[in-house]
């Protein structure tokens, strides 16, 4: 049974057959640009179990771990929908959780780039936390 | 920090400054807005349109809300960075979203809202005041 999910207007929607490999949340301040000040909170999947319908934005950029990033947002309703390292290759696509039917599929089990988190901030003292991207 | 607070999107196609002082910092677990803010709550800081300059393109999308009013949300059509929303019923006032503003801003919630939408998982500050759903409009400011 694959998991599916879409955009705020729902224009954009997905399918992704595998099941999540990880799940956390991203303070890095180019989340918190796109997340409204919030964390993005991020389900990971295999890059090829996940199908898009759709038009998406693609917006290509150097991260502040210095990987080439690839965010995509739904151009009718700006609501981001994923975020995909093209280099290096190979790593899992993360899912923005608020876009999946069950958003609470897999809950956050770490949160990272905490050194650019907001002063008001309440980060779960039961994850791990990794003062930036994950090792 | 005082007024005036500026801001730009993630590219810097839109740029904006708000000369005055917010009338409400609040958090949002609505539905919608986890969906357009990747998961969370939305950060909304409400200001007078009064006192905004802004300047790029925005791209808008409208959402009749469960009010009957309608709801705008702008953002950059460029990297898609959530720029303001605002209600139909009160356009003399418009939200900016706090990842918006440049650092430095010392805005905080101190209110959240539609926490029965919340995920299980949701760290909530139990110092902010709380509503289950939406609060009243922000009053106007005194003094």
């Amino acid at each position: 049974m694959p998991y599916t999910g879409h955009c705020f207007c729902g224009q954009v929607r997905y399918s992704i057959d595998a099941e999540p490999v990880a799940a956390r949340m991203c303070w890095c301040r180019d989340c918190q640009y796109i997340a409204s000040g919030s964390a993005t909170v991020n389900v990971l999947f295999p890059e090829d179990a996940v199908r898009f319908e759709g038009e998406i934005t693609k917006l290509e950029k150097i991260a502040d771990s210095g990987n080439s990033v690839e965010r995509g947002f739904c151009p009718t309703c700006g609501s981001q929908m994923y975020s995909r390292t093209i280099k290096p290759a190979g790593m899992p696509i993360r899912i923005r959780a608020g876009t999946l039917d069950n958003p609470e599929l897999k809950a956050p089990e770490a949160i990272i780039w905490t050194d650019s988190a907001p002063g008001w901030a309440v980060l779960d003292p039961a994850l791990p936390h990794h003062s930036k991207g994950p090792k | 920090m005082p007024a005036p607070y500026t801001g730009r999107c993630a590219c810097g196609a839109v740029t904006a400054t708000i000369n005055g002082e917010p009338l409400a910092v609040r958090q949002c677990w609505c539905r919608q807005c986890q969906q357009s803010a990747a998961g969370g709550p939305t950060h909304n800081a409400t200001f007078l349109v009064a006192e905004w300059e802004m300047s790029g393109e925005l791209a808008s999308h409208k959402t009749p809300a469960a009010s009957g009013n309608t709801l705008l949300q702008y953002f950059c059509p460029s990297c898609g960075t959530p720029v303001m929303v605002q209600s139909s019923a009160r356009m003399h006032i418009a939200s900016v979203r706090l990842g918006f503003l440049d650092e430095g801003h010392g805005l905080r919630p101190d209110t959240a809202i539609w926490v029965s939408d919340a995920p299980d998982w949701a760290m909530i500050d139990p110092a902010m005041e709380r509503f289950d759903r939406q609060p009243p409009a922000p009053r106007p400011r005194t003094g």
